[in-house]
């Protein structure tokens, strides 16, 4: 039987949390900003490579620069995290262990992946000086822009939550 | 020289002549012997011995049952609803509904009777003023008021997390996965943002449709209805949702009591079948009349 399973999708404003999902859901991209009001759920049935199916529900609430005020409503029952960051722009990282430690409080024990978005926008190199400077372990770089390891987070988030059903 | 024989013969007759009395006492223990073989290999007499003994047992262990296994009994009845406290108030709580609802629905009756004893004549002449001014006859009007509501689609969804739980749906409509999703989140916001406790949101209209929202503890039940939802209706639909409800959650206790054989242990398998689950959803709504 598919098993369905709620997916929220957090991080500060303007990371690319809905052009992720856009990409991931629809292989779709577009520059133009539009700021996600509430929450948007959109939906996508993923094929793991065990043959099983997973329902994903993902759940792209606003961004916000002070977690703590997320609305609990929005992450009851929440089965999996995914906390995106952007790597153009420090602030959006530069309190993440924080961030990450308000996260893991307000959803306690369930799979977190984190990703730093917009990789596109600076150069390798620099890339990884900035990251190291700033001490940010992360799970994933990607690109929703060009879609560059977009399908990987949301691939294992999804085996992530197989195992864990 | 005497043969073996004879000597044993002789021996007999000695004790013959010695111990009468102990061969009888061997012969009457050799027939009561007989006889207690008789009476254990024919049930039916060791029935009418053994029966009466057994049934004074039992009655006094029966009678002795809330003095030597109540309290283990309490016991562990209270250990299993404080671990599934949330199905135990999930599966009350559409007993409790209904017997509150019919009770309030009960005074409301009356009180509405009331009011539309004064307001019926006032109506009437209303209806036959428009009818004369040339909108639609008395008649049509009166179809109008009376044209019932119809289900167009039903979701069960899991509370917390909005996941779709099973559906039944009349019209096609966008992914129900997604429906459920918003209308988790939707509800979410509105009881978080007016900081209302205990209280849930119950029907989102828009133009001819309406969602009729039923929150239980561990899931909610959406219906979407068009055609004129009014009280009547309302209350009819709360009646049919309680009854699925009621049948739903009796299944999933099943299933918890289930899944607490040892044999299971530590796989405990909660998910009733979906496809189950939505059968009870087209039996409950298919046909009703709301």
């Amino acid at each position: 039987m598919q098993k369905s399973k709620k997916v929220v999708i957090l991080g500060h404003f303007g990371v690319g949390k809905t052009s992720l999902i856009r990409r991931f859901v629809n292989d779709q991209f577009s520059d133009k900003y539009k700021v996600t009001i509430g929450v948007h759920i959109t939906k996508k049935v993923v094929t793991l490579p065990t043959d099983d199916t997973i329902s994903l529900i993902l759940w792209d609430l606003e961004g916000t620069d002070a977690l703590e005020e997320i609305r609990d409503a929005y992450l009851l029952g929440t089965h999996g995290i995914i906390f995106v960051f952007d790597v153009s722009r420090p602030s959006t990282f530069q309190h993440l262990n924080s961030d990450l430690k308000i996260v893991a409080k307000k959803v306690p024990e369930r799979p977190l992946l984190v990703v730093g978005n917009k990789k596109d926008l600076v150069p390798e190199e620099e890339l990884t000086q900035l990251l190291e400077n700033h001490q940010i372990s992360f799970n994933y770089l990607t690109s929703a822009k060009t879609g560059d390891t977009v399908e990987d987070v949301f691939m294992e988030l999804a085996t992530l939550l197989k195992s864990d059903a | 020289m005497a043969t073996k024989t004879d000597e044993q013969d002789k021996l007999e007759l000695l004790k013959d002549i010695l111990f009468p009395d102990d061969r009888e006492a061997v012969q009457d223990i050799s027939k009561r012997i007989q006889l207690l073989e008789h009476l254990v290999n024919d049930q039916k007499l060791l029935a009418a011995k053994v029966d009466p003994l057994v049934d004074d047992k039992l009655n006094s262990f029966t009678k002795n049952i809330p003095n030597t296994l109540g309290p283990t009994i309490t016991a562990t009845l209270k250990k299993e609803i404080k671990n599934h406290k949330d199905d135990v108030v999930d599966a009350l709580y559409p007993v409790l509904g209904k017997m509150v609802k019919k009770y309030v629905a009960q005074e409301i009756k009356i009180l509405s009777d009331k009011i539309d004893n004064q307001l019926g004549f006032i109506k009437r002449i209303k209806r036959k003023m428009r009818s004369w001014f040339g909108g639609p006859t008395e008649e049509q009007l009166l179809m109008r008021e009376l044209a019932s509501a119809t289900i167009e689609q039903v979701l069960l969804i899991e509370r917390d997390t909005g996941i779709l739980k099973a559906s039944y749906s009349v019209t096609n409509t966008i992914d129900e996965e997604m429906i459920s999703g918003m209308l988790t989140a939707i509800k979410g916001f509105v009881e978080d943002a007016f900081h209302q406790k205990n209280q849930n949101l119950e029907q989102i209209q828009y133009e001819l449709y309406n969602i009729h929202l039923q929150s239980f503890v561990t899931h909610y039940v959406a219906v979407v209805i068009s055609g004129n939802y009014h009280l009547k209706s309302k209350n009819k639909l709360q009646d049919i949702i309680f009854n699925f409800y009621y049948n739903f959650m009796a299944m999933n206790l099943d299933l918890v009591f289930k899944s607490k054989d040892p044999a299971k242990a530590g796989k405990e398998v909660r998910t009733i079948e979906k496809e189950l689950l939505e059968k009870e959803l087209a039996a409950s709504f298919g046909n009703a009349k709301i």
